[in-house]
């Protein structure tokens, strides 16, 4: 559930618009003219030792060390970049490759292994030590499912009805041993990708009331009444910047890294963890994180060399790509590096407001929506706004990278490829009629060729759509769908709004509630899948679901929803994504994706597209 | 003095109360709200509930403001929602880096301005004038954003002389340890404020010259130095103080622009980033900083004049 950092780079540029265009025309020219091949080229011979630096994503400075918190502190930047090199999680997703998978090596507990009734989940840790010498064991996972069950308000990924209430007990089987019981069959993978994705051992260290109590005298691992105590004191540990680097009980790590240097301005450094049990283990002395006010004042940086080993090229800094390559003809960061494209596990899309009293009954019929994406121009958006940097998307599943969740049906391509003309056949047949170059109901009713339960009569595809500004891509997507949409009467009123208020209005509500006048909302996003690593639509799509903007709700979609999260196998997920698909109950808009800029110095480099940073690979060159 | 001194510390308090009150009611008409700012689109309306409810949103609007109020009568600025440090050490945090980057600035640009300025009064209309005339054109009419990324184009990109960015230093000892990634910044801010100044001394300097007291300094013999240095100067700088009474806010406020393009995050930085996310307790802090260094500005500004005019007296 994090935020999207590709949206939000984008975001910040066009914010700056101005500073970024300017960049655009003056080291965009410069770097334009490079002839440097973007393809991989890692140069010289590895050695051990040395330092990688890492250009931070602007406005993303790690300022949360504990691996529990509340969405404020639930981002990418803390989990990857901080925590998670220091603080393992139980089973680690997204190694050494781009696929958003678990990878069991790098893992601190064995695969899970589930009863046969699906009703219990026995998890093995390996026999792994943390930095001070104590034992990583089931007391360590106890004490962090004793923390959820006593501060859920406090747990970003707490789902009501769901995590942790549906694990109903915890049980110590053994010293390296746990045994969860839940409340009803699950299936496995999504039981494992979006439930035991979320948890972290932690230390008995932690486990305290006060600095230099007795380790586990805190009480939380034995006894979940004693939590709120600890919790209070490491949130107030956690709140404490200034000692991250030197505390006690941060320094307590199992990871690879521990911190070596922390500045709550985003300058920070991991050096190895000497005492870490897991392989590989750390080839460099030193990653140092880098913080950027805006991503034209780090391709400066980076241009200028010497600085940045791992940074990236700002949207506005890259050339037009040719359609069908990953990456530029150029090189814009020049000879120094080589650049390679980053795909995050998410998938865009603009909610349409299924409860709005006015246009709701309209949005409730799958052919209006069936005629909103079929308008929407998603290759010409990749091509145009965003030069070739994007993909079409058209589904709840992420297109790319490709994975084994894609069903073969979404690996075809879209079931809507853009076509006005069809859309206008489809209102048309449905009782709709031209008017003024507006779509006006004039057939009303439940029939096959009438507009649907609901719909009134003289009713007009006049659409409230209020979009994030500060975005030059998106709102030039905009206009060009406001184009489109018009050729089959479909008209939408533009409104463009700040993200906060664009996300502020779009929220569940109901069709008396004053709240429920939007009707379509676009903040420029969309979902990420992280921690629930699956992607199934019980928190998106089900009924009622917290995060179920726009109030879909579908019998059909809830039983496929449910199916995915009981089934075992890929059939599930994939009826639920085709249906989905089709269904529509967002409207899927493009995906774009980011260029980074790696030293050829520098090895061993692979982002997976969870964002978990694997370090422990990196290794220089001479 | 001391009674206007008082009345005017009087009027500051009132003055920021004022601008509090305004600024905290016009946050809070902000739509969109904290929690979804700060939570994102994801959040459920349980976790905005308690988001809400944790950080005292479910109070009334009056309430949160005598809550605000009392705090601040106790030192506290509030917490941020979003970068996990109180407001105040935030402030601490990047204003000793505004300050150092603005006030390098400014001391740069008056110890330039001053002297081109009387020196085109002096060369009216000759060659220099409408050199330094249109050369400050030129710079006052350049976007600050503009001349900023020229200059990291030129001199740093393309010659290399100086750093991209500016120093990364925490402290301002580590800040002024590196001199030359401050040249960028520093210049981009001087050139711009050399022009208004330059404008601004050229035309006191120019009224000054035919007053009569000039004219009555030569008839006593005294010499065109004399004349120029110790009359006209002091007299001409008047317009001057105002100037730099009202530029005392920036000093603290920040360059967001200059910030952004030398990565060099500051107070500017700070409140925009913030702003973005409704963080109204960082939003209120810099708010009332900001409102602070504005009044105590016009104060030093009252009384430079009185230094720097006999004929000024505050009753």
């Amino acid at each position: 559930m994090w935020s999207i950092d590709s949206t939000r780079r984008q975001s910040l540029v066009a914010a700056l618009g101005a500073v970024a265009l300017v960049l655009a025309g003056c080291t965009g020219g410069t770097g334009g003219s490079t002839t440097s091949s973007s393809q991989k080229t890692v140069v010289g011979r590895p050695v051990t030792g040395g330092t990688v630096a890492y250009a931070e994503t602007p406005g993303a400075i790690p300022n949360w060390i504990w691996p529990f918190s509340s969405l404020a502190y639930f981002s990418v930047y803390n989990i990857s970049n901080l925590q998670q090199p220091m603080y393992r999680p139980l089973y680690w997703f997204g190694g050494h490759n781009e696929q958003p998978t678990i990878d069991d090596g790098l893992s601190v507990a064995k695969p899970p292994v589930y009863a046969s009734d699906g009703r219990s989940v026995q998890v093995t840790l390996k026999p792994w030590k943390w930095s001070n010498g104590e034992p990583v064991n089931a007391d360590d996972v106890l004490f962090w499912m004793h923390m959820v069950k006593a501060e859920k308000d406090n747990w970003a990924g707490t789902s009501p009805g769901a995590f942790p209430d549906n694990i109903t007990k915890v049980t110590k089987t053994s010293e390296q041993s746990v045994k969860f019981t839940l409340d009803a069959k699950y299936s496995n993978n999504w039981f494992t990708y979006n439930e035991l994705s979320q948890i972290t051992p932690m230390p008995m260290a932690w486990d305290i009331t006060h600095t230099g109590a007795a380790a586990g005298s805190g009480g939380c691992t034995k006894d979940q009444s004693q939590c709120a105590a600890v919790y209070k004191f490491l949130v107030a540990q956690a709140k404490d910047q200034k000692s991250y680097a030197t505390s006690k009980i941060w320094g307590v790590v199992d990871g690879p890294w521990r911190l070596g240097g922390y500045s709550s301005s985003g300058n920070y450094t991991l050096v190895p963890n000497k005492a870490y049990s897991g392989s590989p283990k750390p080839q460099l002395d030193e990653v140092k994180f880098l913080p950027f006010t805006n991503d034209s004042a780090e391709f400066n940086v980076l241009k200028a060399g010497g600085t940045i080993d791992l940074g990236y090229i700002p949207p506005q800094d890259l050339p037009q790509k040719q359609a069908g390559a990953a990456l530029p003809a150029t090189n814009p960061a020049g000879a120094g590096y080589y650049l390679s494209p980053y795909y995050s596990w998410s998938f865009n899309y603009f909610v349409p407001n299924f409860n709005n009293p006015d246009l709701g009954p309209a949005f409730r019929q799958l052919y209006v929506r069936q005629a909103l994406a079929l308008t929407l121009d998603q290759p010409l958006g990749v091509e145009k706004a965003q030069r070739g940097y994007g993909y079409p998307n058209f589904g709840p599943v992420p297109v790319r990278p490709a994975s084994k969740w894609l069903s073969p049906a979404a690996k075809q391509g879209t079931p809507y490829p853009f076509d006005p003309a069809k859309a206008k056949a489809l209102l048309t047949g449905h009782g709709w009629t031209d008017q003024a170059g507006v779509m006006t109901c004039t057939r009303p009713g439940s029939a096959a060729n009438q507009c649907g339960p609901g719909v009134q009569q003289g009713t007009q595809l006049s659409i409230k759509y209020d979009y994030a500004s500060g975005t030059q891509s998106l709102d030039q997507e905009m206009q060009q769908y406001k184009s489109d949409a018009a050729k089959a009467g479909i008209e939408l009123n533009l409104k463009q709004a700040p993200f906060n208020s664009v996300i502020g209005e779009a929220v569940p509500c109901k069709p008396s509630q004053a709240a429920c006048g939007w009707q379509i909302a676009n903040w420029g996003g969309g979902w990420l899948y992280a921690p629930d690593y699956l992607p199934t639509g019980e928190a998106l799509f089900a009924t009622g679901a917290g995060s179920n903007s726009g109030n879909y709700s579908d019998p059909t979609m809830d039983r496929l929803i449910k199916a995915t999260l009981q089934q075992n196998g890929t059939g599930p997920l994939y009826a639920f994504e085709d249906y989905a698909a089709k269904q529509l109950p967002v409207i899927y808009q493009l995906n774009t994706y980011v260029i980074n800029a790696n030293s050829t110095h520098v090895g061993g480099v692979v982002f997976n597209p969870l964002g978990t940073l694997n370090a422990e690979y990196w290794y220089r060159t001479k | 003095m001391t009674a206007f001194l008082l009345r005017r510390t009087v009027q500051a308090v009132v003055v920021l109360l004022l601008v509090s009150l305004i600024v905290f009611v016009l946050l809070h008409l902000l739509p969109g709200g904290a929690a979804r700012a700060v939570l994102g689109p994801k959040a459920t309306p349980a976790q905005l509930a308690h988001f809400n409810a944790e950080n005292g949103l479910d109070k009334p609007l009056p309430q949160q403001f005598l809550i605000w109020l009392d705090h601040l009568v106790h030192g506290d600025l509030g917490y941020s929602y979003r970068l996990n440090q109180s407001v105040s050490s935030l402030i601490a945090e990047k204003l000793p880096k505004t300050i150092v980057l603005n006030l390098l600035a400014l001391v740069f640009a008056v110890a330039i301005a001053v002297p081109i300025g009387v020196a085109q009064a002096v060369r009216r209309n000759g060659l220099f004038d409408y050199a330094a005339t249109f050369v400050g054109f030129v710079f006052y009419s350049t976007p600050i954003f503009f001349l900023s990324l020229m200059l990291v184009l030129w001199f740093s990109l393309n010659l290399g002389w100086f750093p991209a960015q500016a120093p990364q230093g925490a402290t301002v000892a580590e800040i002024l340890s590196e001199p030359a990634g401050l040249v960028l910044p520093v210049a981009s801010l001087v050139l711009l404020d050399v022009a208004l100044f330059s404008r601004y001394m050229r035309s006191a300097t120019l009224d000054n010259l035919v007053q009569d007291y000039v004219r009555t300094a030569y008839a006593k013999g005294a010499g065109e130095r004399r004349v120029l240095y110790r009359h006209v100067l002091r007299n001409s700088l008047i317009p001057m103080v105002t100037i730099l009474g009202l530029v005392l806010p920036g000093l603290l406020a920040g360059s967001l622009v200059t910030e952004q393009v030398f990565n060099y995050p500051g107070m500017g930085l700070l409140f925009y980033q913030e702003a973005v996310t409704n963080d109204y307790p960082v939003l209120l802090g810099i708010t009332l900083v900001v409102g602070a260094a504005t009044v105590i500005g016009n104060l030093l500004a009252d009384i430079g004049y009185v230094l720097l005019d006999p004929r000024v007296r505050y009753a």
